[in-house]
């Protein structure tokens, strides 16, 4: 414990300049803005700004960098709530319950709900990194193929919790998904699958393009095939200014979700130490515990706050938690700490074990201005939501093609490929599609996400056991993941047996109620 | 509060906007005007066409170049530096193919120039650009888990001809691949390479116990390897480098292992002579400065050095190399 206190005094000495918070500030609203663009999620807004950054000093540009990482992390989720597009793959969960909440009115609330939530994932993530990096890190040294193959497993289990309307729909979306995760080149035998000698599709189609066009086109399509471009009136009387107690969460209400906050918050921070799994998968896991836990799962995807707060809560943390690996081994955990890996490195920097000992300062100076960037974007967040919420006021007609227009702009500029923006409008008629008859796309984007790290792990660990699956057994950590597969998979048979057994005793008090 | 509005919405057009344009220079605006060059090259903006992403080591050597020849004057015009990543290099070199002729592109080397190529369909390879200078080289550490019991290449050997050992890198098709397959060769044991997406998730692989050992350049492996995680047993450069004295190459050690992942720079093709001598000379005074030799040191690159003919004589080379191993892995 004594490690916190001086770890976080050495952090916020370090951070608390004029110039680092000033460029924390700059991070933060340009990373939320950037986040706020369909297609552009944390690694596109960091690879952006990053030649920027070079003029700085090493901390600065790195607080900056980093908040323009978790930035975006915020900014993602706007789109979500406002228009069912999600700013980045993270935020796809923020869609199932934010959306919702803005149809019937409680959009301010549900930004607002949503700031908290990050707010609270980031903070505790921070706090475990302070207390607890060096023993994360030991947590992610456990992991190889065949406990990531695992998790993946888990991860696509979970669908069977998201997707209860239909679990056959759901079934189908998600091999779709994992159909469309095989493009490209075969990582483990380097042969190229249904690139028809494209080099465009030699990396694979990507989630982004196929999220957004899922969720932002496919919702569009959708609306107006419902007749929303016609209804011209829309809620002029609604009063947006912060002043208004109904675009605020109550006290009672966020109380009563302490635990929504605290699950996510902590199951965001382990998934997102794990090198490879990050923020995306840590939502969807944390939404399906959060629906698994409550009490009232039904009322999950009809705008309820839990199914909000949790994936929030749970991307926020996970973006803190990816820095453990980056900070405390040297071992870049995703796409956007990769970057910054890049970026130490430009400086001169070599993150590794040994960057907590050499350069303190350094180190707790980004994880303490981590903190800092959370508590900056609470209050941009929150200061700029009635402009956001004047989209709710702007006739659905005039909004169609200001969607339509950043959809295709940010899909085109992430790898100026125009192909990209084929895929984007096929699988926006895809998407529509789906919802028209029930199917689930949120299933076929976490098999698209899933899909390839499982495939990969599984082949590298066949090809480290020779062929057999005895690896999964022999491994401490993959033998407890086995267990929990199967758990969850046997499950519902068993208590369907100790129902069987209590029946006499219900249907005779059910007899006596008649 | 609308004002306030339209400014919001303004700054989100112009965010956009640059974030289309690519990541440009941030020196980019600098302007200087030499008298006496008005009529000899450089007259124009300098486009540099990086075909991966920002952060990698490909962008870092190339971005470092360019901010060395802007603050020593070598290039008295502005510089434009755009990512345009995809398809292991296909999408931005192949917008480069399409800039033949024009003295205002160059782009960096690496070694999916050869692989990508090699593998798939593009309409382009090394021989369609204009080799200028390699101005350093990355090669490969061969590591274990610092709690392994191997601790000379001897050792891991010897242990190599009792069980088949697990030897991981990144790609399929790439020099990470080449390496352990040359040295298995070489040292006459057979082994199977588990291929990994990203440097992440490799390096977990071989601290999970996962791998016998790892191939992996020195930028990303020296905080592992100082920070007691990892041991070098090898390294495939021609000679030792600063950071790890001790550590010897595969070559003193009697096995010829050595294939760089280079890091040169290319012109379009069919530039005039002129303009590539201009380079050439450019190239040599940039490799000369002190704030060059230290991005070497720093990022524990070998100081291996070609310009123009000597490079394009390396290139041949090098594409035979990768050209026979994946032929020999094929089979």
């Amino acid at each position: 414990m004594a490690d916190f206190f001086t770890n976080m005094i050495t952090g916020f000495s370090a951070s608390l300049t004029f110039t680092n918070v000033l460029l924390l500030f700059a991070g933060a609203f340009i990373g939320m803005i950037i986040g706020i663009i369909p297609g552009f999620g944390p690694s596109a807004a960091i690879a952006i700004l990053l030649p920027i950054t070079l003029s700085f000093d090493p901390t600065g540009a790195i607080i900056m960098l980093a908040g323009i990482y978790y930035g975006s992390q915020y900014g993602g989720a706007t789109t979500s709530i406002l228009i069912n597009t999600p700013g980045d793959s993270a935020a796809v969960v923020t869609t199932f319950d934010g959306y919702p909440m803005a149809k019937q009115g409680q959009a301010g609330k549900a930004l607002i709900t949503q700031a908290i939530a990050s707010f609270v994932g980031g903070t505790i993530g921070v706090v475990l990194i302070f207390a607890l990096a060096p023993m994360f890190a030991k947590l992610a040294m456990k992991f190889g193929p065949p406990e990531y193959f695992l998790l993946m497993l888990l991860g696509l289990l979970t669908l069977i919790w998201m997707t209860d309307d239909s679990k056959l729909k759901g079934f189908i979306s998600a091999l779709i998904g994992l159909a469309i995760a095989t493009v490209g080149v075969d990582v483990i035998t380097g042969n190229q699958r249904y690139t028809f000698g494209s080099p465009e599709l030699i990396s694979g189609i990507s989630f982004i393009t196929v999220t957004i066009g899922l969720f932002g086109i496919g919702e569009l399509l959708y609306q107006v095939y419902a007749g929303a471009h016609g209804d011209a009136e829309v809620n002029k009387n609604v009063d947006l200014s912060l002043r208004n107690k109904k675009n605020w969460p109550s006290w009672v209400e966020l109380m009563a979700n302490k635990f929504a906050f605290l699950r996510g918050s902590i199951v965001g921070f382990l998934v997102g130490v794990l090198p490879g799994a990050g923020a995306t998968v840590a939502s969807f896991f944390s939404y399906s515990i959060e629906k698994k836990v409550s009490k009232t799962p039904e009322k999950f995807g009809t705008g309820y706050m839990p199914g909000l707060i949790s994936p929030e809560a749970a991307n926020n943390s996970a973006t803190s938690g990816a820095m453990v690996p980056l900070l405390t081994l040297g071992i870049p955990g995703s796409a956007s700490t990769a970057i910054l890996l890049g970026a130490f490195l430009m400086y001169g920097l070599q993150p590794g074990p040994l960057l907590m000992t050499t350069n303190p300062e350094m180190t707790w100076g980004i994880v303490s201005s981590m903190y800092l960037g959370n508590i900056i974007l609470l209050a941009i967040n929150i200061i700029a939501i009635p402009f956001f919420l004047y989209i709710v006021k702007v006739p659905y007609k005039l909004i169609i093609p200001i969607i339509v227009v950043l959809c295709l702009v940010g899909t085109y500029s992430l790898n100026h490929s125009i192909l990209d923006v084929w895929l984007l409008i096929i699988f926006g008629i895809i998407g529509f599609f789906m919802k028209l008859y029930g199917y689930s796309p949120a299933a076929l984007v976490l098999a698209l996400v899933l899909g390839p790290t499982a495939e990969n792990t599984l082949r590298q660990s066949l090809i480290m056991s020779e062929q057999g699956l005895g690896i999964f057994v022999a491994r401490p950590v993959s033998l407890i993941f086995l267990l929990i597969i199967l758990i969850i998979i046997t499950a519902p048979y068993i208590s369907k047996l100790t129902k069987r057994k209590k029946q006499p005793v219900m249907e005779e008090s059910s007899n006596i109620e008649y | 509060m609308k004002k306030l509005l339209l400014s919001f919405l303004l700054l989100i057009t112009s965010v956009i906007l640059f974030a289309c344009s690519g990541s440009e220079s941030s020196d980019g605006e600098k302007i200087s005007v030499n008298a006496d060059s008005t009529d000899s090259y450089p007259t124009e903006t300098l486009n540099v066409i990086i075909p991966f992403g920002a952060g990698g080591g490909t962008d870092l050597y190339i971005r470092k170049i360019m901010e060395i020849m802007e603050s020593e004057d070598i290039y008295t015009k502005n510089i434009k530096i755009e990512n345009r990543e995809g398809g292991s290099g296909a999408t931005g070199w192949g917008f480069f193919t399409n800039q033949t002729g024009n003295p205002y592109y160059v782009s960096p080397t690496s070694a999916s120039l050869f692989t990508t190529p090699l593998v798939s369909e593009v309409d382009f390879s090394y021989e369609s650009f204009t080799p200028i200078a390699l101005m350093g080289a990355d090669d490969l550490y061969f590591l274990v888990n610092a709690n392994s019991k191997y601790e000379t290449l001897d050792d891991f050997i010897a242990a190599a001809g009792e069980k088949k050992m697990k030897i991981g890198g990144v790609g399929q098709v790439s020099d990470e691949m080449i390496i352990p397959s040359l040295f298995a060769k070489e040292a006459g044991f057979e082994f199977d390479y588990v291929p990994f997406q990203s440097a992440g998730e490799l390096a977990t692989a071989l601290l999970s116990d996962s791998l016998d050992a790892i191939v992996g350049n020195p930028a990303r492996s020296l905080g592992q390897i100082e920070g007691g995680l990892m041991k070098p047993l090898a390294f495939s450069g021609l000679e030792r480098i600063e950071h790890t004295p001790e550590v010897p190459t595969f070559i003193e050690l009697g096995y010829e292992v050595n294939l760089s992942q280079p890091r040169g720079i290319l012109l379009p093709g069919e530039v005039d002579e002129e303009v590539k001598k201009w380079w050439v000379d450019a190239m040599k005074q940039v490799s000369e400065t002190e704030a060059w030799k230290k991005y070497l040191s720093d990022n524990g690159m070998s100081e291996y050095m070609l310009f123009g003919d000597e490079f394009t004589e390396f290139l041949n080379k090098t594409n035979e190399t990768f050209k026979t191993s994946l032929e020999d892995t094929d089979k």
